[in-house]
């Protein structure tokens, strides 16, 4: 058994060697891409819709309008990185359903590498809303603090890409186990379980990406709309 | 070790290009298709409300409408019966001018055949009362009618007075034509000698006589000169004859 999948390796060419989560990654990545293409190759602009349409559409609308709510801002912007986190993670949980399919978020390479892309782009957001002016908020309210905010968003970042990768891989290693103690009945509930989670980490994953890059390029917010955003981050980072 | 950083960094790349990929097949198709649809579905929302206006405006002018006719009924309806009174009346009026105009055309018409009728009445009636006569006198005292007409004639130029007599010889000098005799019948040159010369006698002159045969004069012999007129004929006798018949058709006619 393993622990990650970075150390199943699926092809080796000499010293050039293809693991395991790479290589479900590229396949998430064509299905995605693919089915992205099939269904956007005949779209209507009509009221009458194909079913895969309107599953996009709804998918979209509903991420749209989740960003939206947590911004305050207009979602065009955000959608296509929050949007893609949330679409990659929960195709990749979803797809553990398959015999023989690892998920490449059971790798803590995969969560840290999605980590690391939010604690790039929360600054690259927050530079390009409010200017320099964005690295002000490290030394507030005052210099000292400095090390302790950028320790606090090390620390986040690095939350993030366990949490995920914790949930996903214990899910997939209890299913194992599981498999191998009472292998009828009982690891086809835990795999509900395990998709369950996948998917509610993947929204998870998502709405604390944009609720950081959301307090990163917040400006003048109403005074509720912070307040409620903050206790959603608050419940969400449990 | 848990964690691989080439994997890492190959998962950054694969990300990204993910974030790209979706981006180009899938966000940006979607919400254009979306974007046109809402335009698209705006627009008819447009139209629609636009015609929901316009079906306001028209209701509201066919209640003003209705609410005016309501209003102007009573008087529309008085005026349209004054002017179907005026029609009808006028309608009247024109079909008894028609049934007028008839009635007196069939009037005159009745009145010219009543005429025509009594006209021919007298002349067969004078024919066949000189038919008669003439039969009645021949077998009776063997006297011809006409000869015996001739004397009464006769017998009234002599039995003249003295104004008629002068009027005669006013008339005989101062006519460029001669005198005129009419007569139902042909005169015999003996009798007509006897006028002339009875003429003669009571003009004390000469006098130029015309004789002529007239189909009007039923069974008689006249003369006419200006102021006076002496004859004798049928005519008296067929007048009271075509009086009392038209009398006793008149009365038919309202029996009936």
């Amino acid at each position: 058994m393993h622990i990650t999948p970075d150390s199943l390796i699926i092809f080796q060419w000499g010293n050039v060697s293809l693991n395991a989560t790479i290589f479900f990654t590229w396949c998430v990545m064509v299905l995605m891409v693919v089915g992205s293409w099939l269904i956007t190759r005949k779209l209507s602009t009509e009221t009458h819709l194909s079913r895969w349409q309107n599953l996009i559409e709804v998918l979209v609308t509903g991420m749209r309008d989740e960003i939206r709510d947590i911004s305050g801002q207009d979602p065009g912007r955000y959608l296509s990185f929050v949007g893609t986190l949330f679409l990659f993670i929960a195709v990749s949980n979803l797809l553990g359903i398959i015999p023989g399919y690892v998920p490449p978020t059971g790798s803590f390479s995969t969560t840290a590498a999605l980590a690391l892309c939010v604690f790039v782009a929360i600054p690259i957001y927050g530079v390009s809303q409010k200017g320099l002016s964005y690295f002000k908020q490290y030394i507030e309210p005052s210099m000292f603090m400095l090390p302790f905010n950028i320790i606090g968003e090390i620390s986040r970042t690095f939350a993030m890409a366990v949490r995920l990768f914790g949930n996903i891989m214990s899910g997939t290693i209890i299913a194992a186990i599981l498999l191998s103690i009472a292998p009828l009945i009982f690891p086809v509930l835990m795999q509900v379980l395990g998709l369950l989670i996948g998917l509610i980490q993947a929204y998870i994953f998502a709405i604390l990406a944009m609720v950081y890059i959301a307090a990163a390029t917040r400006v003048q917010r109403p005074k509720e709309k912070a307040e409620r955003q903050s206790e959603k981050g608050d419940l969400l980072n449990g | 070790m848990l964690i691989d950083w080439f994997t890492v960094i190959a998962q950054i790349i694969n990300f990204l290009v993910l974030v790209y990929l979706l981006k180009r097949f899938l966000y940006g198709p979607i919400i254009m298709a979306m974007d046109e649809r809402a335009k698209k579905i705006a627009l008819s929302l447009e139209g629609a409300r636009k015609k929901k206006d316009e079906a306001n405006l028209e209701a509201k002018d066919y209640r003003r409408k209705n609410r005016e006719i309501d209003e102007h009924r009573e008087e529309m309806f008085s005026q349209i019966k004054e002017e179907a009174d005026v029609r009808r009346k006028n309608l009247i009026n024109e079909a008894r001018n028609q049934v007028d105009a008839g009635r007196t055309k069939w009037y005159e018409a009745i009145r010219k055949e009543k005429e025509s009728f009594l006209q021919d009445l007298r002349r067969r009636a004078g024919k066949h009362t000189c038919a008669i006569s003439r039969r009645v006198l021949k077998d009776m005292a063997n006297v011809d009618l006409e000869d015996h007409i001739i004397h009464i004639f006769i017998e009234r130029l002599l039995s003249l007075n003295k104004d008629e007599i002068e009027a005669l010889k006013k008339s005989i000098h101062q006519l460029p034509q001669k005198i005129r005799v009419r007569s139902a019948f042909e005169i015999p040159k003996k009798m007509a000698g006897k006028v002339i010369e009875v003429l003669r006698n009571q003009a004390n002159g000469h006098v130029d006589v015309q004789f002529e045969v007239s189909p009007d004069i039923i069974c008689g012999i006249e003369l006419k000169f200006p102021g006076s007129k002496i004859s004798w004929n049928m005519d008296d006798y067929l007048k009271t004859l075509e009086e009392s018949f038209l009398a006793a058709l008149e009365n038919k006619a309202e029996k009936s």
